[in-house]
């Protein structure tokens, strides 16, 4: 399993000199299995760098087939939907999945961000590629091709959001951007849900300090993030959903935080990293 | 008049190396006279840092004033306004200028923006005091100093020119727009991307002509204009139906209109910054054979200065 990060930053895409290393592109990771099946997390900004890379395969051939799992429709995990090339191919399939039940996703999420005032294509039919939605409330538990998928929704401020796990390969990916716990930290049912996976990619929007001046925003800090990875014993934990004004020296302090607060909690074992574009990590 | 541009792209923010140097956020112009009036030309993501310098004086206080003219509703030209602090601090006074809709009104479609579940504070939440005014084709009005006029352009679901006249200069905001000569954009889809070019009816190619009118008096006399320049000809040929132009066509605007400066503008999103300063060269050579048109390519954070400062 290569886990790929194309976004990685929270809110809005923040483009600049200040983050070019980590990236300034709003959520989006691809998850390619041994066998070739993909899926996508979310559609961010960066979703538009992943289409392009797509061409060179099947997906520019109308022959492409893809999971995507959305976490929740905040512009940022969404606005790039309408630029993510592979889905103006007519013969792609995609099956989209997410928290609300199918129809309400295909015109909460896609059908109002592609209406006439906001954007050309005026409607997701004028895409090309078919695009089947799925609500995970009305499944439970998903078996796509080679995948098992297990989703549990985690508090994000006032709402909520998906979390996704998913075990192939005889490895386990889990994400959980956007996680923002109250006082007690993360719930048991999240806990469970990222319970000993090789690769945890987890919100640490703040340091603990800004997040403390931003509590209302539902969003963690490093310290959430390394908390969840301790008490769930995952292998390795990947920060992720930078603040839009966190420089690429901000989060390389966020990471070297996370090591030393690992290292006291006496978890050396548990790895570390500040996901990037363009990282790729294989499990 | 002090001119400052926050964003200078099209379609969406491209984050990244290549775009380092002319900047990756979404279209946004600020344009302030010696009097302190406040203008704004639409919200895409560069007006995110806008709003964070303008928190730095009298909008921090609440008592800031500013005026937002916006092109059309594209997301690039108002994504960024969910984003904009000004609007959530108590006292700021905010008006949003754009063309009068049939189906639903300005106020609305903006409001649209925050609700749940796309964005985490509904519009009504915002704390400035926040007006609309919806304009028709051609509306010409004032905004404290200086004067405002517009003009249509040809833009899938219509996009709106402005120009505005203060301290003795003019500066001409001309996005998004295609070329006056191949289709006759309006609120219908155009799937593709065959040029309707010689099969235009009679009427559709008058009021492409009218409009091509409208626009050079727009600029006619300017000190700069700010045009759309997102595609190469070789790019316009395969995508005409998306609504923008090439270099060529505001170079012929400018010159028919008697401009001083062109700022190439709404860069696409795959342009690096070398393939900018190449389409910069070519745009600048081709003004050299037929007169003396100055041009820039916008970056962000280009600040000029025009008549009385």
């Amino acid at each position: 399993m290569d886990v790929t990060f194309w976004g990685v930053r929270g809110s809005i895409p923040s483009p600049g000199p200040f983050t070019v290393r980590y990236g300034g592109n709003t959520p989006c990771v691809s998850v390619r299995l041994d066998n070739d099946e993909l899926f996508i997390l979310d559609l961010g900004t960066g979703a538009r760098n992943l289409g392009t890379s797509l061409f060179a395969g099947p997906f520019g051939k109308g022959q492409g087939r893809a999971t995507v799992l959305l976490s929740h429709a905040h512009w940022d995990h969404i606005q790039g939907f309408p630029f993510f090339g592979p889905f103006y191919v007519q013969g792609n399939h995609f099956t989209v999945v997410g928290q609300t039940r199918g129809e309400q996703l295909l015109d909460r999420v896609l059908e109002r961000q592609m209406a006439a005032q906001f954007f050309p294509v005026q409607t997701y039919r004028n895409m090309g590629a078919t695009i089947d939605m799925r609500g995970l409330s009305d499944e439970g538990d998903l078996k796509i091709g080679g995948a098992r998928i297990s989703a549990t929704l985690i508090p994000h401020g006032g709402t909520q959001v998906l979390a996704f796990r998913i075990e192939a390969d005889g490895k386990t990916l889990v994400y959980a951007s956007d996680a923002g716990y109250d006082k007690n930290g993360p719930t048991p049912d999240a806990l469970a849900l990222f319970q000993g996976a090789d690769l945890l990619i987890h919100d640490s929007t703040f340091t603990p300090e800004d997040r403390a001046q931003r509590l209302d925003r539902g969003l963690s800090s490093l310290e959430e993030a390394v908390q969840a990875a301790f008490r769930a014993q995952v292998k390795k934990l990947a920060l992720f959903h930078y603040d839009q004004d966190y420089t690429d020296n901000d989060v390389d302090q966020l990471v070297a935080r996370g090591r030393r607060l690992l290292d006291d909690k006496g978890a050396r074992a548990i790895a570390i990293l500040g996901a990037a574009e363009g990282l790729t990590v294989h499990l | 008049m002090r001119v400052r541009f926050w964003g200078v792209r099209g379609s969406l923010p491209v984050p990244g190396a290549p775009t380092e140097r002319y900047g990756g956020n979404t279209s946004c112009v600020e344009i302030s006279t010696s009097s302190g009036t406040r203008i704004i030309i639409d919200g895409g993501t560069g007006i995110r840092r806008l709003g964070k310098e303008l928190m730095r004086g009298e909008f921090d206080q609440g008592k800031g004033r500013a005026h937002l003219l916006v092109s059309h509703t594209h997301w690039d030209h108002i994504q960024g306004l969910p984003f904009f602090a000004p609007f959530y601090r108590d006292g700021n006074r905010l008006f949003v200028y754009a063309r009068q809709r049939d189906d639903q009104n300005l106020r609305s479609v903006f409001a649209s923006q925050a609700d749940a579940p796309f964005f985490p504070v509904p519009f009504h939440k915002t704390r400035a005091d926040v007006a609309f005014r919806e304009l028709l084709d051609g509306a010409r009005f004032e905004i404290e100093d200086a004067q405002v006029s517009t003009a249509r352009l040809n833009h899938p679901y219509i996009a709106t020119a402005y120009s505005v006249t203060a301290d003795g200069a003019k500066v001409t905001y001309v996005a998004d727009t295609a070329p006056f000569t191949d289709i006759l954009f309006g609120h219908e889809f155009v799937s593709g991307p065959a040029l309707a070019q010689g099969k235009l009816s009679k009427s559709d190619r008058a009021k492409l002509a009218i409009m091509a009118e409208d626009v050079v008096r727009l600029c006619t006399d300017a000190d700069l204009v700010i045009y759309d320049t997102m595609y190469t000809a070789g790019e316009y040929q395969k995508y005409p139906h998306f609504g923008h132009s090439r270099p060529q066509d505001a170079i012929a605007v400018c010159q028919a209109a008697g401009v001083k400066c062109l700022a190439l503008f709404h860069h696409a999103p795959d342009r690096s910054d070398s393939e900018v300063d190449t389409m910069l060269a070519g745009a600048r050579a081709l003004a050299k054979e037929q007169g003396t048109l100055d041009i820039v390519a916008a970056y962000e954070g280009l600040d000029l200065t025009l008549g009385r400062g």
